[in-house]
């Protein structure tokens, strides 16, 4: 008869912690990268003379429902995301530089100077005429000045911007790491710590943002991980990343501290590197190539010409400036309108043929064989295209993510009411198990008064 | 399959927030009445409609050219109507004077009044359009016509054989006045010479030199009007050009409107609908998440 206190003591205790493992959950119900946990429960008894004996409920640890493999998953796909979103972020700024919807833009800027050289032509004796031409070439140069310095400004932003994700990242794998040493310890106990192993989660999810890596957990429950195929972080040490950045030659690389360089694809890191050693210098090399088409043409058809006072032969455009951030109109020209070459012949001021030459230039194909229009129109039209391509991309990574993270929520994921549910349940037991306990007193009682 | 309360907040939320986007964009071409601001929205269109704005950037430079040399065609043509009329004038006294009626004094005014035509014809010939003279062909800085008596004609000339010119369509260009040769040189010989020759034998009292100089003073009255009528040709050419540029801008304008405008009637239904689905995802929501066991325990 004594068995039944034992029975009764061992359900009470097993539906306390039931309850305890059920509150737990509903109160973590939102919170991010919590696991659901359930207590498991196994009968025990033991076998007598006659036949096996129930003894009561024992409670074995409470368990962790979490597909790790889903998570590995989701965390490759956050590296891409990551990556795209900050390509996005950067390209949406150039956009805004490049073009506007309310006009001024770099090709509106060169058609407007070739009209100023048909004006000219129709009119090379005057110097209004010849004051609005220098004006429009200076926007022109001005415009290419801006657009360069907010390429090199861009560039120089992201390339310091690393710096933070790079101390970002060297927190996520030091947390990490002494979480590792936590889950460790309690694994080689014999007992889980769910908490630390929630937390774990959710630093290789912030971490999947910033760079890309693989993981491997061992079997004493640390996790290891390898950035671009070296080890940054295992059981026993941590690697601290450091950059080195090279502003001349447009570089940046990563070393972990032992020295060995690594190479980063993925996250936001890998999206700056990315945007600071490719993505920048190709739209530089564009507005370059338009600046230095601009002066190298322009110049060889003015410096043909004559201007209204005498037969000098001079450059339009500065010939020392041939890149977008350096191209000027030259000086003498604005010094004195009446420099401007219109005509092909010296002292025929009305001759205005020289100047229709240059306005001729728009129709040829004087940028790699493109009219230089739709050369620069493509040009500027570059970061928008990029986005075009990246938001749908984006779209599709963002769909697959949230997939995976229903599949892991609908394991691991805490349903309110089937937990209330369960509340009702383990009271019930326990109130069953507290009769069993009374009525064991009552039976002593019995007995008891017959004495 | 288990469906925990996050699910279903998760998926609300995306699709209020898809919904949200979308209702920007729609907001964004309705109120700007362009459906393609930037090239992000639609890369292809943007590029098209920039290269097709450009195409019109063109067209309307060579129609600020057609104006301008127009107004200068016209200028000049009204100058050559003005000189008509002289050389009629010089025509009508050396008919007259070629009748022997005449004394040697008559003759004599008459003379007086060819040299004053011919300087008036000087003055017409020098019209310049602000500074630019505009029958002294490309050397049009510089007075074409002076009086000189020691060049041919007693007119000195510095104008040169190269008509001003505007250009009404890529390389095409179009003569937007006559130069001096053209008007000088005519079959009978050099146009101020005649005048001088008419004016001389007036002076001369020479019936025979008058009467031998009739077919020159029709000859000016050719070339001249000759001259005319081909500025004319070029300034009917320009003002055809000109509404072809017109016509083709038409195109060009409608061309563009296709690729970046909103379509109203699809923006306007697109904006019901999106309406109708946020409204219902609030209303599913907020009755949906009401449910819960709580409710009943």
């Amino acid at each position: 008869m004594k068995t039944l206190f034992e029975i009764s003591k061992s359900g009470l205790a097993g539906a306390q912690r039931s309850l305890s493992v059920t509150s737990n959950n509903i109160v973590n119900a939102d919170t991010e990268g919590y696991t659901r946990q359930r207590v498991d429960r196994t009968p025990v008894g033991y076998n007598s003379a006659y036949g096996n004996v129930g003894l009561g409920v024992n409670i074995s640890t409470a368990n962790r429902l979490r597909n790790e493999m889903n998570d590995q998953l989701t965390n490759q796909n956050r590296q891409d995301l990551g990556s795209m979103t900050y390509k996005n972020q950067v390209f949406e700024r150039l956009q805004a530089a490049m073009t506007t919807d309310s006009g001024g833009d770099l090709d509106v800027r060169i058609s407007s100077f070739f009209d100023s050289f048909s004006d000219l032509a129709n009119n090379p004796q005057d110097m209004s005429v010849r004051n609005s031409l220098l004006t429009e070439a200076q926007q022109l140069s001005s415009k290419l000045n801006n657009l360069d310095q907010h390429l090199v400004e861009t560039g120089d932003l992201i390339a310091q911007s690393t710096a933070t994700t790079i101390s970002d990242v060297n927190t996520l794998l030091a947390e990490i790491y002494e979480l590792n040493t936590s889950i460790t310890r309690s694994t080689s106990m014999g007992t889980m710590d769910s908490a630390s192993l929630d937390l774990r989660v959710q630093k290789l999810e912030e971490l999947s943002g910033l760079v890309d890596f693989t993981q491997m957990t061992a079997d004493s429950g640390a996790t290891e991980i390898r950035i671009g195929g070296v080890r940054v972080l295992d059981e026993e040490k941590l690697l601290p990343i450091k950059s080195e950045y090279n502003p001349n030659e447009q570089q940046l690389f990563l070393r972990i501290s032992g020295g060995t360089m690594i190479d980063v694809s993925g996250g936001e890191l890998g999206a700056q590197i990315d945007m600071y050693e490719n993505d920048i210098p190709d739209l530089k090399a564009k507005l370059d190539l338009i600046a230095s088409t601009i002066v190298s043409e322009v110049n060889a058809i003015h410096q043909s010409g004559f201007g209204l006072n005498d037969a000098t032969p001079r450059a339009f455009f500065d010939p020392t400036g041939v890149s977008a951030g350096s191209i000027s109109v030259n000086p003498d020209l604005l010094a004195n309108p009446e420099n401007i070459a219109a005509s092909t012949v010296s002292g025929e001021a009305g001759n205005g043929s020289l100047a229709a030459q240059i306005n001729d230039l728009r129709e040829n194909g004087i940028v790699n064989g493109r009219k230089l229009i739709d050369f620069t129109i493509e040009a500027i039209s570059k970061p928008g295209a990029q986005i075009f391509t990246l938001s749908s991309q984006i779209e599709t990574k963002e769909a697959e993510i949230a997939m995976l993270q229903t599949q892991q929520e609908r394991q691991a994921g805490v349903n309110i009411d089937e937990e209330l549910a369960n509340m009702i349940q383990f009271q019930n037991s326990y109130q069953g198990a507290a009769r069993v306990m009374q009525t064991a007193t009552e039976l002593y009682d019995t007995l008891l008064s017959i004495v | 399959m288990r469906v925990t309360n996050k699910i279903v907040f998760d998926s609300f939320m995306r699709d209020i927030n898809r919904n949200r986007t979308q209702m920007a964009e729609i907001q964004s071409s309705l109120s700007s009445a362009k459906a393609v601001r930037f090239p992000s929205q639609d890369p292809v269109s943007f590029q098209r409609s920039r290269a097709i704005e450009e195409d019109i950037r063109e067209s309307e430079q060579f129609q600020d050219n057609i104006n301008s040399g127009l107004l200068q065609s016209r200028l000049a043509q009204d100058a050559l109507d003005t000189s008509i009329d002289d050389l009629i004038e010089i025509k009508r006294i050396l008919v007259q004077s070629s009748s022997d009626t005449y004394s040697a004094e008559d003759r004599s005014n008459m003379a007086d009044q060819i040299s004053g035509i011919r300087d008036s014809l000087i003055a017409t010939l020098n019209l310049s359009y602000g500074d630019r003279y505009l029958f002294a062909g490309t050397n049009s800085g510089t007075e074409p016509f002076t009086l000189d008596a020691t060049a041919t004609g007693g007119v000195a000339d510095t104008s040169n054989a190269n008509a001003l010119q505007v250009a009404i369509d890529n390389n095409v260009n179009i003569d937007i006045s006559i130069t001096g040769a053209e008007i000088r040189n005519t079959d009978e010989g050099d146009f101020f010479e005649i005048i001088q020759n008419i004016e001389n034998a007036l002076r001369n009292n020479d019936g025979d030199a008058l009467n031998s100089l009739l077919d020159g003073a029709d000859e000016l009255i050719d070339n001249t009007t000759d001259a005319t009528s081909r500025l004319g040709n070029n300034i009917a050419r320009m003002e055809y050009m000109y509404e072809q540029y017109e016509n083709t801008k038409v195109t060009q304008n409608s061309e563009i409107s296709k690729l970046v405008d909103t379509d109203y009637a699809e923006a306007i239904s697109d904006l019901q609908q999106n309406q109708t689905i946020y409204e219902s995802a609030m209303a599913v929501h907020t009755r949906m998440f009401n449910n819960s066991l709580l409710n009943y325990i």
